[in-house]
């Protein structure tokens, strides 16, 4: 939104207020997977003629509905389903991309759309011009959703409470549409009464308090009643029901965990922490939790790890583990802490508009930080931090900029503040999901950079503002007006700032939250004896996409003789050189400590310094206040000083990055040392032993000793009398456990002069395999064992292959047998004692696929396909679904590639579904410019297929599409379609147009005739209709219906049941129309323009294509598309007739 | 029973006649003399001088014996480990003979037998649940775990862990609940929680 119309405060782009709604839900059926409910929905007219209402509700089938107990005619139109009608030709993704935004828009509830609209009764109209409250009561069911509810129902013998069916609402960002019909949009808060009425051996889980449980008179089945008094978004409505055990947590008794049955003594351990992140956050924010109760749930087959709603958060039931498990532990606790944080931004506080997400994610994801911080150390919070701006910073330079605060103008394309993306950022559910997540993570820091600039206590203040202006509103029951309070906006955010803080931010806010792009520097420096003096020069590149020029302060370190030194240098526009006068002379021969800046002291042994410089090393942006990259250059022997003494972590480990340049013996000790340091965080001693690995095989033939890191193992973890025996584990040290289990890792990527992994260290892998006893030990040992496997698979290297041969046993290499050997034995072993998370059959997988891709084993998917099934634990689906990924890439495998893809469309699980898109665009079979022979008019059909109208039911799973499409494609015309017989094809980027040279004027290609055909049917029985829908089972498919009595008789059928049918109604999407014939019937013979814009046309109401002129070129036509959909939200360019359309013709026209 | 006696001579000179020897005479093995292992034990007082005497120490006097106990610690562990895995690859063989397979080569399904991937109705269970050995496992280490470790070599990472290192505060957070966990469960009873509230019985007049 507009930051000056957030100035006034909010304004409500609907002509009502919602102040109350009603969700009941009296039937769950989980053997058909429906849902059978009601919903009332208390509105305020705000304008005196209001005679639409607007709702969102998608896959909903609308049985009724009455506004003040007077029938209610309705339309229901959704053009998302379908983005782009009977497009055959043009395969373009821009195109696309442009339309799915309009479509998206079309439907927005933040611009006042939605997919139901409701005509108010006539006899009310009076009543309307009153203001008075309107009751709008809609009958809905829900038969197989395919999105925003996810049945899970085990197949096996008994009732569904004991084979632990359960069901949970599900989507991202707003997706409550999908399972009841509502405003679904951030802005519109409300108070809720929500009732679920289910088998009496089940529990519903819902937002707010549960009042009472009732049985029904049959005493069968039980309804929940819950209040949510707190106004509330309905995209913050959540639902789980199923066979759940509870636990009522044992400091907190409002606070309630659910977990599936068997699972209860894991719940315990697992949320026995939570109770200490709630205090933690209450004290920070000064603020109690801001509903009376909160739920956990943890289910299966998760959307994601975690959702937060509003007094509820939905987990993943595979976070949930048993105090044996390590690994587990700081990732669970992470993921509560993160919901819990969201619950008061997020939630509790909701959102303007779309672009003011940034403030909800960044305060959320910072007060997450100070969690972190507060529970794990400075060290790993640095680390975090170090590691998601690294992420930031690599995704901008990548894509080209994540813009956290989109300000949309007039719509024009030269406006568009993507325009380096393959999908518009005007709406959530456009988004790319890699996009939305580096978002995230882009809001929290900036969120810190703001800390940096007003303190934490400023910071803290204004959150704490925030939440009690909300709180204060919440409580106003019956002023819904004052709710507007609880939403936060950019503005609204950044004036709190101005008044707590008194501080202008507008600089940094500019710089990093209106505009994209991060900063990348390259530094360098010469010392200047003379006039002892450091001469820095730093340097920017801002011309590659990503980038932007930095102006302002920068921090720069110096650690000299005499101490450590901080300089703020001003970077400006045309300074590239900064001299920083030194404080001391350079002068060794002063046995004299050295003092840090922590204020420590240190020796050290300065043999190694050039001897005319004070100068240890230089740090830029130290406390890394910039979203930056920093390329800096210095002497080996100052990383080695950075790394040896500079305590900050994020020091030494850009001092080990940096360090991999330097392969010398002096790295090589400054790294062991680092190992053996126990003082140091792990984290960098981990990452140590990997650029340890890297120097030594640089150094490979002047290497001396045994092998690096294998005496330092065997003294921290073998047996004194036999140094050839680990220990038996013991992993009460947890920086211990990681090293050991990193270190392995890293040795098997040690590489002899012949590039072989050297014998020596396969066979002490494969010791520590041999001797590996957990009999004694706490802890379970499945995250050390299957990184041994990871090392295994790390040592091999590709076969020598004398001839093409296939791989057979016999020639089987000596070393491989014994690995294949372990992997075999462990794999095995897993179906007999499997470990948890199966961790270590997920490393055999990938163990193997490494084989195959080396040349040992011959190249085959059948085993992965049979792990990635359905029934297979998901962590394992996935390792297994990776390599086939890998094998359709490696093999080109157009069979692997099209299983993959009809997983995509088919499998249960949301999570793989998306997942599988996931991994084939970060591991893609071709990209464009690139010849494949999978690469082919099939594919670009069924991917373009997929996106258009497969995936309408998950915006993610559609944006995931949208992204493979990219990185096969690109944004124009996918390279391997035949230019089209139309043989005109403009390309709007670059607004160049290509005329088919081998075009035949009656020529009339294959892809042409199914649309030609329908057509036809579609005269002959008077219908203009626009079946090219493929997404619904129930496909009315013009070329199958030859019998037009068939056809009539069926959609006659339809049109006499009482109510939209929304699944039908969505496959048949007909208008009643009087058939314009004539262009259509001129179809063949008419010229080729003509006939291109025919078909983008002929989907449209009549009145639409008198407005047009049929001759105008496509350019032009996109723009008229995207812009009367904007312009005149009343037609539904594919408006599905519907029982109610036609007896209230006004709404249709 | 149909036989001449008059022929029995004649039978019993026949030529192929099995002549049985007569056992050769040993010699009468000479009772040892008794070997007098130490000292016959004197009657105690309370057994009467005319019951028989004691017979011979040697009877029932128990020198234990037993061989040196490999005690050298590398060769146990070697021991231990060649024992677990020729076990684990006994058992699993044997599963991969009984059951389904499937094999990284084509040619060879028997080398390294793969036991099926077989999907299972709720994978979470198997994947989360810590197995019965396992739970046994953490019981044994629970109760034994302030007992000594006859492995000393584990002593010196036991010390370590004392040691406060900068990242201490990383592990202590992560233990330190599990002993929480347990201490209030006593209050329970009278938690009033909106899920632990009986289920009302239908009201007569149907609640709209």
């Amino acid at each position: 939104m507009n930051r000056k119309k957030g100035d006034k405060g909010f304004e409500s782009p609907r002509p009502y207020k919602l102040t109350h709604q009603v969700v009941c839900i009296n039937n769950i059926n989980f053997q058909r997977k429906s849902v059978v409910g009601y919903v009332e929905l208390t509105i305020f007219p705000t304008v005196a003629n209001l005679n639409r209402i607007k709702l969102n509700s998608k896959q909903c089938r609308i049985y009724r509905v009455r506004v003040n107990d007077l029938e209610a005619a309705f339309i229901y139109n959704d053009p998302t389903l379908e983005v782009c009608h009977h497009e055959s030709k043009q395969r373009n993704l821009n195109y696309f991309s442009n339309a799915y935004a309009a479509a998206v828009s079309a439907v927005d509830p933040d611009a006042g759309n939605g997919e139901l609209c409701i005509k108010v009764p006539s006899e009310l109209w009076k009543h309307v011009d009153e203001l008075k409250v309107l009751k709008v009561h809609i009958n809905f069911s829900l038969d197989q959703p395919k999105g925003g509810l996810h049945f899970v129902v085990p197949d096996m013998e008994g009732n569904m409470a004991e084979r632990g069916a359960h069901v949970f609402s599900c989507g991202y960002q707003n997706s409550t549409r999908f399972w009841f019909p509502c405003v679904d949009s951030y802005s519109e808060l409300c108070t809720w009464k929500l009732e679920y009425t289910v088998d009496a051996a089940m529990v519903a889980v819902s937002n707010g308090d549960l009042v009472e449980t009732v049985y029904t008179h049959d005493m069968r089945k039980k309804t929940f009643h819950y209040m949510l008094t707190i106004p509330t978004a309905a995209s913050n409505i959540s639902l789980a029901i199923g066979p759940f055990e509870i636990l009522v947590d044992p400091y907190m008794h409002e606070v309630t965990h659910f977990c599936l049955p068997q699972l209860l003594p894991l719940l315990k351990h697992t949320t026995s922490y939570l109770h200490e992140v709630f205090e933690f956050y209450e004290e920070i924010l000064t603020c109690r939790y801001p509903y009376s109760c909160f739920k956990t749930v943890f289910i299966d087959e998760a959307y994601v790890e975690v959702a937060a709603y509003a007094s509820m958060s939905i987990f993943s039931t595979n976070l949930l583990h048993s105090a044996m498990i390590i690994d587990e532990t700081p990732l669970t606790r992470r993921c509560l802490a993160q919901a819990l944080a969201q619950q008061f931004f997020g939630c509790f506080i909701s959102r303007m508009s779309w672009s003011d997400e940034w403030v909800l994610k960044g305060i959320s994801g910072y007060i997450y930080g100070l969690w972190m911080k507060k529970t794990f150390g400075v060290n790993e919070y640095r680390h975090w931090i170090k590691q998601e701006l690294d992420q930031i910073v690599a995704y901008e330079l990548k894509t080209g900029g994540v813009l956290l605060h989109p300000i949309f103008g007039g719509g024009k394309e030269k406006d568009n503040p993507a325009s380096h993306l393959h999908f518009s950022i005007k709406h959530p559910h456009t988004l790319s999901w890699e996009y939305y997540t580096m978002f995230q993570c882009k809001a929290h820091l900036v969120m810190r950079l703001i800390e940096n600039r007003i303190s934490m206590e400023f910071m803290l203040q204004v959150f704490n503002k925030l939440l009690s202006l909300a709180s204060t509103a919440s409580s106003q029951k019956f002023q819904s007006h004052m709710w507007s309070q609880m939403l936060v906006s950019t503005s609204g955010f950044l004036k709190s700032i101005s008044n707590v803080s008194g501080k202008d931010i507008q600089p940094l806010i500019k710089q990093w939250v209106d505009q994209s792009g991060v900063v990348k520097f390259y530094g360098s420096f010469a010392f200047n004896r003379k006039r002892n003096v450091l001469e820095l020069e730093i340097k920017q590149d801002y011309t590659s996409p990503g980038t932007q020029k930095y102006v302002g302060p920068l921090k720069v370190t110096v650690q000299e003789l005499d101490g450590s030194f901080n300089h703020t240098l001003q970077i400006e526009e045309n300074s590239l050189k900064h001299d920083i006068p030194c404080h001391s002379k350079s002068r060794r021969n002063k046995k004299k400590k050295i003092p840090l800046m922590n204020g420590e002291e240190v020796d050290m042994d300065l043999s190694a310094m050039d001897a005319d410089s004070p100068l240890l090393w230089i740090r830029i942006d130290p406390d890394m206040s910039v979203l930056r990259k920093v390329e800096f250059e210095q002497s080996d022997f100052m990383w080695q000083y950075q790394l040896r003494y500079e305590r900050d972590v994020v020091a030494q480990e850009e001092a080990i990055l940096a360090l991999e340049k330097f392969p010398t013996p002096a790295s090589r000790l400054a790294l062991t040392d680092i190992l053996e340091q126990e003082q140091c965080f792990y984290r960098v001693r981990m990452l140590a032993c990997f650029c340890l690995a890297k120097i030594a095989n640089s150094m490979v033939s002047t290497w001396t000793g045994p092998p690096a890191m294998k005496s330092l193992f065997t003294r921290m973890f073998c047996c004194k009398t036999c140094p050839n025996i680990v220990k038996t584990n013991n992993f009460m040290n947890f920086q211990s456990y990681f090293l050991q289990k990193t270190m392995p890792v890293a040795m098997a990527l040690l590489r002899d002069v012949h590039n072989l992994c050297p014998k020596e260290v396969l066979m002490f892998i494969l010791d520590l395999i041999k001797y590996n006893d957990n009999r004694k030990n706490k802890f379970s040992d499945n995250y050390y064992r299957a990184e041994l496997i990871d090392a295994l698979a790390n040592s091999v290297t590709p076969a020598v292959s004398v001839n093409n041969e296939v791989r057979t046993l016999d020639n089987l290499n000596p070393d491989v047998r014994l690995i294949l050997e372990e992997i075999t034995r462990f794999l095995n072993m897993e179906k007999l004692l499997p470990s948890y998370r199966h961790t270590i059959t997920v490393s055999c997988l990938k163990a193997i696929r490494v084989l195959q891709k080396n040349g040992h084993v011959p190249s085959d998917p059948a085993l992965f396909k049979s792990y990635a099934e359905y029934g297979h634990f998901v962590d394992v689906r996935i390792a297994a679904l990776e390599a086939v990924v890998d094998y359709t890439k490696v093999d080109r495998s157009y069979e692997e590639l099209q299983w993959l893809l009809s997983m995509v469309q088919n499998d249960p699980v949301p999570y793989i579904r998306h997942k599988i898109l996931d991994m084939l665009t970060k591991n893609p079979p071709f990209t464009k410019n690139m010849e494949s022979p999978l690469c082919n008019e099939a594919l670009v059909d069924q991917l373009w297929k997929l996106m258009n109208s497969g995936t309408s039911h998950d915006w993610r799973l559609r944006c995931g599409a949208v992204d493979l499409y990219f990185t096969l494609f690109g944004l124009s015309r996918p390279s391997c379609l035949p230019l089209p017989e139309l043989g005109l094809v403009l390309n709007l980027k670059e607004k160049k147009a290509v005329l088919n040279p081998t075009i035949i004027p009656e020529s009339v290609a294959n892809n042409q005739e199914p649309v030609i055909s329908s057509n036809n049917h579609g005269q002959s029985v008077g219908f203009q209709n626009t079946f090219s829908n493929s997404q619904e089972e129930e496909e009315i498919d013009m070329d199958t219906v030859h019998d037009s009595q068939a056809f009539i008789y069926h959609h006659l059928n339809m049109l006499e049941r009482p109510s939209t049918p929304g699944k039908e109604q969505s496959s048949g999407e007909i208008t009643m129309h009087p058939v314009s014939a004539a262009p259509l019937s001129v179809f063949s013979k008419e010229s080729n323009s003509s006939k291109h814009s025919d078909h983008h046309h002929h989907h449209h109401h009549e009145h639409k294509k008198k407005k047009k002129k049929h001759k105008h070129k496509h350019k032009h036509k996109h723009k008229h598309d995207t812009k009367e959909k904007e312009k005149d939200p009343f037609v539904f360019s594919n408006s599905p007739a519907s029982a109610r359309s036609i007896r209230s013709p006004s709404l249709s026209d | 029973m149909g036989f001449n006696v008059e022929t029995l001579p004649a039978y019993a000179k026949r030529s192929q006649r099995m002549v049985i020897t007569a056992p050769p005479v040993t010699n009468q093995p000479v009772t040892p003399k008794a070997l007098t292992a130490g000292q016959n034990k004197p009657h105690p007082p309370h057994i009467p001088g005319h019951f028989p005497e004691f017979p011979d120490p040697h009877t029932y006097i128990k020198t234990p014996t037993y061989r040196e106990p490999v005690s050298d610690y590398q060769v146990l562990r070697e021991k231990a480990a060649s024992q677990r895995r020729d076990v684990e690859r006994a058992l699993t063989r044997f599963m991969a003979k009984t059951g389904e397979t499937q094999s990284l080569f084509k040619d060879d399904v028997s080398t390294f037998p793969l036991i099926a991937a077989r999907p299972f109705t709720v994978p979470y269970l198997t994947a989360l649940l810590p197995s019965e050995l396992e739970m046994q496992q953490m019981e044994e280490t629970d109760s034994s775990e302030q007992d000594e470790q006859t492995d000393t070599e584990n002593l010196p990472l036991h010390m370590s862990t004392e040691e406060a290192g900068p990242e201490k505060e990383n592990s202590s957070v992560l233990q330190q609940s599990s002993s929480l966990a347990g201490s209030r469960n006593g209050e329970e009873n009278v938690i009033d929680n909106p899920y632990l509230r009986p289920v009302k019985k239908p009201k007569i007049r149907r609640k709209k």
